[in-house]
């Protein structure tokens, strides 16, 4: 463990910096998003567990890093469903956005009225729940898979922690750690500007929910055509 | 009564005036922040091919330090993202104190450290493996730092099949 160390370190303060510069870029509009979806309720909560989700995931990746030892290896096994998830991406943010200006109705269809029967539909009532911020940290999971170029520098840092591990345990371990790291390092940016977005420090937003619906369908629609020629 | 009425509307008109005002400030406002947050995006994607020095796809690439010359090569070709690549420099003149590294980015763009440490395996021959990775913005230009310690470093720029 201790021969990871410093690259612990190196990875956390890579995560920081890169937050806010390339995740902003990338993740930035999925965030802007969600926050403007959540018109001002329980913005930092959902944030926060976006980006608990997100992280997870990472988590996760790094510890089959550290498993396999080979970024390649990994990389190449999760290449299409990497495509899946940009497109995926681009249409929950086309949804939000009609959700956000009442053109579909998820907040009717999920209301306290619709009373579903079976585990499923109750669950999923739950977590698409208009004002249920649960609802994020799943997403985060998801969208944790969407491909990023310092995400994959950092994945191929836990790869080569598990190469140098004496036990396969030790390699999940030690590449899980890299990556939590890395993740925790650019929460903070995303954070602030999920916050930010959340516009719960402006008085008036209708206008600014409309504009930004349609730049909203704008982002998905980029994020669509990205997905097909990933 | 009627400059009550007009007082009236005037204020009435000043208040919609200067709600007006206040949402084209806060779309203003928006605007710039979501154009904020693309920027980074946008700027990857538009910039251009500037700096190539390099045409790793069809021969190994040679750049000179002061009392060394520094050749690099990346196999197999063409050189492909997400793969392994067996990065080769060769050292011509005065030998380094230890074996040289490479360090892989992006012009422009911070991709976290992405180092490839080399090993001997010749007279003035290192060799390491690493991994060139794809930026989701489509750009291919990567740069590879070889630092040679105590000599100094240069830079290789290239394009790289996605």
């Amino acid at each position: 463990m201790s021969s990871t160390s410093p690259l612990w370190l190196i990875l956390l303060v890579t995560g920081f910096t890169v937050g806010f510069g390339h995740c902003i870029g990338m993740c930035g509009p999925i965030v802007v998003s969600l926050s403007l979806n959540l018109k001002g309720e329980r913005v930092f909560l959902s944030q926060l567990l976006y980006n608990g989700g997100r992280v997870t995931t990472y988590t996760i990746l790094g510890g089959l890093m550290g498993l396999t030892g080979s970024f390649t290896i990994v990389a190449s096994n999760i290449a299409s469903l990497q495509k899946i998830v940009i497109i995926f991406a681009g249409i929950i943010i086309i949804i939000l956005a009609f959700s956000m200006i009442g053109w579909i109705p998820l907040g009717r269809i999920f209301s306290d009225d619709y009373n579903p029967k079976g585990i499923v539909a109750r669950g999923f009532k739950r977590l698409s729940g208009h004002r249920s911020p649960f609802a994020y940290y799943p997403l985060g999971l998801l969208l944790g898979l969407l491909p990023c170029g310092p995400v994959y520098t950092a994945l191929i840092a836990s790869a080569a922690a598990g190469t140098q591990s004496t036990h396969p345990v030790q390699g999940v371990l030690n590449g899980a750690a890299l990556m939590l790291l890395f993740g925790i390092g650019t929460v903070p940016a995303l954070l602030i500007v999920g916050k930010l977005a959340g516009l719960g420090w402006l008085k008036s937003r209708k206008i600014i929910y409309q504009i930004g619906a349609v730049l909203m369908v704008l982002v998905g629609i980029y994020f669509i055509i990205k997905g097909l020629r990933y | 009564m009627i400059s009550v009425c007009n007082a009236q509307i005037l204020r009435a008109l000043g208040r919609n005036i200067l709600c007006v005002r206040v949402n084209l400030e806060r779309f203003i406002l928006v605007f710039i922040f979501l154009f904020v947050i693309w920027a980074p995006t946008i700027a990857a994607e538009t910039q251009g091919r500037t700096g190539v020095n390099c045409d790793i796809n069809h021969s190994s690439c040679t750049r000179y330090l002061s009392s060394c010359k520094v050749t690099l090569d990346i196999e197999p070709k063409p050189v492909k993202a997400m793969k392994d690549l067996t990065f080769t420099v060769r050292l011509t003149g005065e030998k380094p104190s230890s074996a040289p590294y490479i360090d892989l980015g992006m012009p422009g763009m911070n991709m976290g450290p992405n180092r490839v440490r080399l090993k001997v395996t010749g007279e003035g021959l290192y060799q390491g493996i690493g991994v060139i990775v794809k930026c989701p913005s489509g750009r291919r230009t990567w740069r590879a730092t070889v630092t040679v310690p105590d000599l100094g470093t240069t830079e290789f720029i290239f394009d790289v099949i996605y």
